[in-house]
């Protein structure tokens, strides 16, 4: 029984996402705060009617996915040129390599703690290079309107290397007969890019892609240390704001209501990626 | 003579992995590099089709100088060793991909992939990705690609060393019948004896990046011109008999034959290899290999000699051959 063999790893699997998921799934059926002396008591669907009529729920979802998408994409964009330069071969290319990876390899708080520092108003670099220039103070952690960027930077600036990893693996299983076939039939470097590399990179893309997602919609750590959601909440993210209603509000019912909602959002978003990728392959072969 | 390489050279790092390499390929004419593994024949044919590019020499093809000339404009047609197909396309866009990036007009491609196809016998296939073929069918897509580059040049670097016995046996009229027609001087590797003599009309035998010698299967044959291309042409291996006087004797195991008049020997071993047999004797010279008829009972002990004029002889210094 060839099954049984994959039993183990749908255990642990099964441990580990299945149980809190379930967890939360019953508790946001239940009313579970200091009102209620912390003991869960169903109301049935009180929390979901409550998320339904949040506004703030909607509003972090929107930001959240608004910093999801941008960070991935901008992500994607940057690994993508970093993994070309680095599959190609040139002196230092080992160092470099290695350099690209410590931003991944750095704890995120820490590195929030910089970025957070680098943003200062008034000491942070930045300001200073701006008042260098004759500008005006940024404030750009206190600015409702721009500080969401700011952790964009930060999360691009920490993630890159992962996406630039999983594409240079990528890279690396394209043969080389590949290209220098290419050259003999005619074909230019950059014709290369687009009719060979890339097409034989979209699975790798797609991973990256996916799981980059899932994870920059779960955003927690940068945030809380970043700007603690503010100014205003506008960079607040799904999981801060799930984690100020059990851990400031002591909500857990409802923290766990906005755990599952958004898990059901981050959901329907990776269905819909997924689609969308099934169907410009469609297209692609209709046009042939 | 359209395509020449005169005195080529090829150094990795210090190292030089092809040296003083002199070959000249006639037009329809199919020659075939010959040698062991790591001997320079793929790093030959990169060199002539500008993948790599050579550290010394100069490479003509119509008496044009080519050796500084991009791979991209050389016009070559390549079969290599792993077909090198693109594996994300059918096999009809594969062919496509080449008259596409040169600019053809969609109307001509349609209309030269679709006769390549027939030609071929690959119409059924046409929307079929590599990985959904065989291996034959593979290396047909690959020679289809070839012949659609219209090229001045064909190289093919073992075109049949993924394919079992049988097959490579059925596909060798075919592959000649298509290239071997054109016009254009093919360039053949292998490090199969057999499949060289079948395909070429002269083989030229590497070894440790340097030509061995060249010239048609038969000159091989008989006159090898240094000890180790008698002993890499012609099967089973030739028999080299002790130097004496700094001279060493090699014999042909199909010219021992029995005779009363001969050295005495004891059978250590017999083959039987159908319509002939290949005993290997113990003789006062040496272990000696012998090819005689399957129909003769060998007794234990026998009596063989050859004659002379059947005898090649090399120096046992340098390992030419003495004539
Ligand atoms: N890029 C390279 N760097 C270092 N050495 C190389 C390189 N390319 C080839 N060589 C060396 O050059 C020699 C010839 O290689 P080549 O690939 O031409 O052999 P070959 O005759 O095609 O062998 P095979 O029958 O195994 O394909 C080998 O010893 C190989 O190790
Ligand atoms: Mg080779």
């Amino acid at each position: 029984m060839i099954q049984l063999l994959l039993l183990p790893a749908i255990l642990l699997v099964g441990l580990v996402f299945g149980v809190p998921l379930i967890r939360y799934a019953w508790l946001s059926l239940h009313a579970d705060s200091v009102v209620t002396g912390l003991v869960a008591i169903p109301n049935n669907g009180a929390n979901w009617l409550r998320l339904i009529n949040d506004q703030r729920f909607w509003q972090d979802a929107i930001q959240t996915s608004r910093f999801a998408v941008v960070s991935v994409g901008l992500e994607l964009l940057i690994a993508l040129a970093i993994a070309l330069l680095l599959d190609q071969r040139w002196r230092g290319r080992g160092v470099v390599r290695a350099a690209t990876l410590l931003p991944w390899a750095l704890p995120t708080t820490v590195m929030a703690l910089g970025w957070r520092w680098i943003f200062n108003t008034p000491y942070g670099p930045i300001e200073q290079l701006a008042k260098l220039f004759g500008l005006h103070t940024l404030n750009i952690l206190s600015n409702p309107d721009i500080t969401w960027l700011a952790t964009v930077v930060g999360d691009v600036w920490k993630t890159t290397p992962f996406i630039a990893l999983i594409l240079l693996a990528g890279l690396q299983t394209i043969p080389e007969d590949l290209y220098e076939a290419f050259r003999l039939e005619g074909g230019k470097p950059r014709a290369a890019l687009f009719r060979i590399t890339l097409p034989l990179l979209q699975p790798y893309v797609l991973l990256g892609l996916l799981f980059r997602l899932a994870q920059a919609f779960g955003v927690f750590d940068l945030i809380q240390v970043m700007t603690g959601g503010g100014p205003a909440s506008s960079t607040e993210s799904l999981a801060l704001y799930s984690y100020i209603n059990a851990m400031r509000f002591l909500d857990f019912g409802y923290s766990a209501t906005i755990m599952i909602g958004s898990f059901i959002l981050l959901l329907l978003a990776c269905i819909l990626v997924w689609a969308i990728i099934q169907q410009s392959r469609i297209l692609k072969g209709a046009l042939k | 003579m359209s395509l020449i390489l005169q005195d080529i050279g090829r150094r990795v790092g210090r190292k030089w992995i092809l040296r003083h390499l002199q070959l000249e390929v006639a037009n329809g004419e199919c020659l075939a590099l010959l040698g062991p593994s790591g001997c320079g024949k793929s790093t030959t044919l990169r060199l002539i089709a500008g993948l790599d590019l050579a550290d010394e020499g100069s490479i003509l093809i119509d008496g044009q100088d080519v050796s500084k000339v991009a791979a991209v404009d050389r016009r070559i047609g390549m079969v290599f060793q792993s077909y090198a197909l693109f594996p994300h396309l059918t096999v009809a866009a594969n062919l496509c991909l080449g008259l596409r990036v040169r600019g053809i007009s969609a109307a001509e491609q349609q209309h030269r992939v679709a006769s390549v196809l027939a030609l071929m016998q690959l119409e059924e296939f046409a929307d079929r990705r590599p990985a959904q073929l065989s291996g034959g069918q593979r290396q047909r897509v690959a020679l289809a690609r070839a012949l659609l580059r219209d090229p001045l040049v064909y190289l093919l670097d073992e075109p049949m060393s993924n394919l079992d016995a049988q097959l490579r046996e059925d596909l060798r009229p075919e592959l000649r019948r298509l290239i071997l027609n054109g016009n254009q001087p093919v360039v053949y590797v292998t490090h199969d004896q057999h499949e060289a003599m079948a395909m070429a009309d002269r083989i030229a035998v590497l070894r440790d990046g340097q030509l061995e010698q060249i010239g048609t299967p038969q000159e091989l044959y008989l006159k090898p011109s240094t000890i180790f291309v008698a002993s890499f042409i012609g099967r089973p291996q030739i028999n080299l008999l002790p130097a004496q006087s700094g001279i060493v004797t090699a014999i042909r195991p199909e010219d021992v034959h029995l005779s009363e008049e001969g050295i005495s020997c004891r059978i250590i071993d017999i083959e039987w290899l159908g319509t002939s047999q290949l005993c290997l004797l113990d003789s006062p010279k040496g272990k000696l290999r012998m090819l005689c008829n399957s129909q003769i009972k060998i007794p234990e002990n026998v009596k063989v000699k050859w004659s002379s004029e059947k005898e090649h002889h090399f120096n046992s210094e340098s390992g030419h051959r003495i004539n």
